[in-house]
């Protein structure tokens, strides 16, 4: 069950209405059950055992870690419950890449792997590992109920692929009496909606422009590779926020506050900024649980420590995703891009102060322009199906793009209306002419709303903008979303 | 110079801002180019300036200007 299936709608309403008629000692048993329950729907029973023993392991690592003085036991117990959750991981993860080389050296026909899912595993055993570190770091106490502890870790909206929940954020949250509050359920509910929208309407008519492109790489070149990289960039951010969304949506529904995941990531200025604003919780994790302790253990090496730091963070980041070397040039690239940016950072400063351009709203841009295209090469690699298809669309991109720009202006200039729509359907990508233009125009609402945003808080405005807002979304929603076919998230395959 | 004053002194050196004033619940959100590699210059000029070695725990602990001052001043009066 994902969040844009039919089960998640009539779900999400009888979990609430058993949840508000439950007494309150009484109310984390019903969210418990229900997150065991969607999770079960999966059906993967070994899943819902993974996540016990994961909550199992995290709990008893916290307490016993709390309760010893000695630093060196502490740290064994960290130690401890680290190694099962990573163990864990990698062995679900990397089973399918495991299976392949044993079977090929021992000459076998395992296909164990091709039946294993692993749906939300690496982000609550996340979870676990920044619980476990928090108690040793004595920044969080233990959880001692196993109840709430385990609700923590399984909590249906952020179960499957995030955000990675903190304890210091989530856990007070969940021990607070609800009490029922219109304006967090109606914000909760149009927040649902505006994620839903983003998926079936923005995300999913993305897809059709990226997968066309990257599953049939050899038949593109130029202009078309370049739109297609670029669909899947606004693909992949809108999917996942339009997920985080109707996370946040559904929790604000029960009176929990989720992390935002997400803050314009394409404004971002530099490669770090990018990661300021793209997957928070997700880089927050890995910068505090990986990045810190390598750089500050490295910190007599200067800044030499630090570049290296941020490459093997990024290594390890990229091999997360999956055991391919596309993931891996990916990682490779954000942990070069932001090395390299420690040595010439300082010198660009200066360098733009100097010019007088430092407060430039044309460098701003520029700088947006760079990083957004630097973060599409890098998904290059993350897209591709293969390092070799990578590696086609890395040469081929810039073939022909002049001729192409020459015969659409001389096209123009001269009416030939023929030639200009011979063109236009190599830059529409097999696709037709009607749904680029609906692309477009959708593109183009969630500019003019995000601007809005800024300017407007909704709840505020007249009842009949509130209301025709709210039909205009559904109505959207109901003719233009994509149903026939229910498309899963991005993101739920890491 | 008392521990806070010398401390003053190095974060107006390293974030290059002489008219810095550190507070004990000041963080990194505070104080403008307060970020990852700084804070490494930062901790390799206080380790230098009062001859202590902080532990990676003891880094990964603090929070704010105030758990820095903490750390320093144990350190020190244990060496002494």
């Amino acid at each position: 069950m994902t969040f844009n299936s039919l089960s998640y709608f009539l779900f999400l309403p009888v979990v609430y209405l058993v949840f508000y008629f439950t007494a309150d000692c009484w109310r984390w048993l019903v969210l418990l059950t229900a997150s065991y329950g969607f999770y079960a729907t999966f059906k993967a029973p070994y899943l819902l055992a993974i996540l016990l023993m994961v909550t199992g392991i995290s709990y008893t690592c916290g307490l016993c870690i709390a309760a010893q003085q000695d630093e060196a036991i502490r740290k064994r117990w960290l130690w401890i419950g680290i190694f099962v959750c990573v163990a864990i991981l990698v062995l679900l993860k990397y089973l399918p890449f495991l299976e392949s080389h044993t079977n090929r050296i021992f000459g076998l026909n395992n296909a164990i792997s091709v039946t294993i899912i692993i749906i939300g595993v690496s982000y609550f055993t996340f979870q676990a590992i920044s619980y476990m570190a928090d108690i040793y770091l004595e920044i969080e106490e233990p959880e001692h109920h196993f109840g709430r502890f385990a609700l923590y870790m399984a909590f249906f909206p952020k179960l499957l692929q995030g955000p990675i929940e903190r304890a210091g954020d989530l856990l007070p949250q969940l021990k607070q009496p609800y009490q029922f509050n219109y304006d967090a359920m109606r914000s909760g509910m149009l927040l649902f909606t505006w994620g839903l929208f983003k998926k079936v309407v923005v995300a999913d008519r993305l897809a059709l422009y990226a997968d066309q492109v990257y599953n049939h790489v050899h038949d593109y070149t130029g202009l078309s590779l370049i739109i297609g990289t670029y669909a899947y960039a606004l693909q992949i951010y809108f999917d996942f926020s339009a997920y985080t969304d109707m996370a946040r949506g559904t929790g604000r529904m029960f009176g929990i506050n989720l992390t935002e995941n997400f803050n314009s990531p394409y404004l971002a200025t530099s490669i770090a900024d990018f990661w300021r604003r793209w997957h928070i919780s997700f880089s927050r994790w890995i910068l505090d649980y990986i990045f810190k302790p390598l750089q500050l253990g490295w910190r007599n090496w200067g800044q030499a420590g630090t570049a290296l730091a941020l490459i093997i963070t990024f290594l390890v980041s990229g091999i997360w995703h999956g055991a391919t070397w596309g993931f891996v040039v990916w990682g490779l690239l954000h942990g070069i891009y932001l090395a390299t940016s420690t040595y010439y950072r300082p010198y660009q400063k200066l360098l733009h102060k100097w010019l007088r351009i430092d407060k430039s709203k044309w460098l701003k841009w520029w700088q947006v322009f760079v990083t957004f295209n630097l973060v599409c090469v890098a998904f290059i690699f993350f897209r591709a199906k293969t390092l070799n298809d990578a590696i086609y669309v890395v040469l081929h991109m810039f073939i022909g793009i002049y001729s192409y720009i020459q015969k659409m202006l001389v096209g123009i200039v001269g009416l030939e209306i023929a030639n200009v729509r011979g063109l236009l359907r190599q830059l529409l990508i097999d696709q037709p002419q009607s749904e680029f233009i609906t692309l477009i125009f959708f593109l183009l609402v969630l500019c003019v709303t995000s601007q809005l945003k800024k300017r407007i808080y909704i709840y505020d405005t007249p009842i009949w903008y509130r209301w025709s807002a709210y039909y205009l979304l559904f109505i959207f929603i109901s003719f233009f979303g994509t149903f026939n076919s229910i498309t899963k998230f991005v993101y739920l395959q890491f | 110079m008392t521990t806070i004053e010398a401390l003053n002194q190095i974060f107006c050196m390293v974030f290059d801002d002489d008219t810095l004033q550190i507070t004990p619940d000041m963080t990194a959100n505070d104080v403008d180019g307060w970020d990852s590699l700084s804070h490494v210059n930062l901790i390799t000029t206080l380790e230098a300036k009062f001859n202590i070695h902080f532990t990676r725990k003891e880094l990964l602990k603090q929070r704010n200007v105030g758990d820095l001052i903490a750390d320093i001043h144990r350190k020190l009066a244990a060496y002494a």
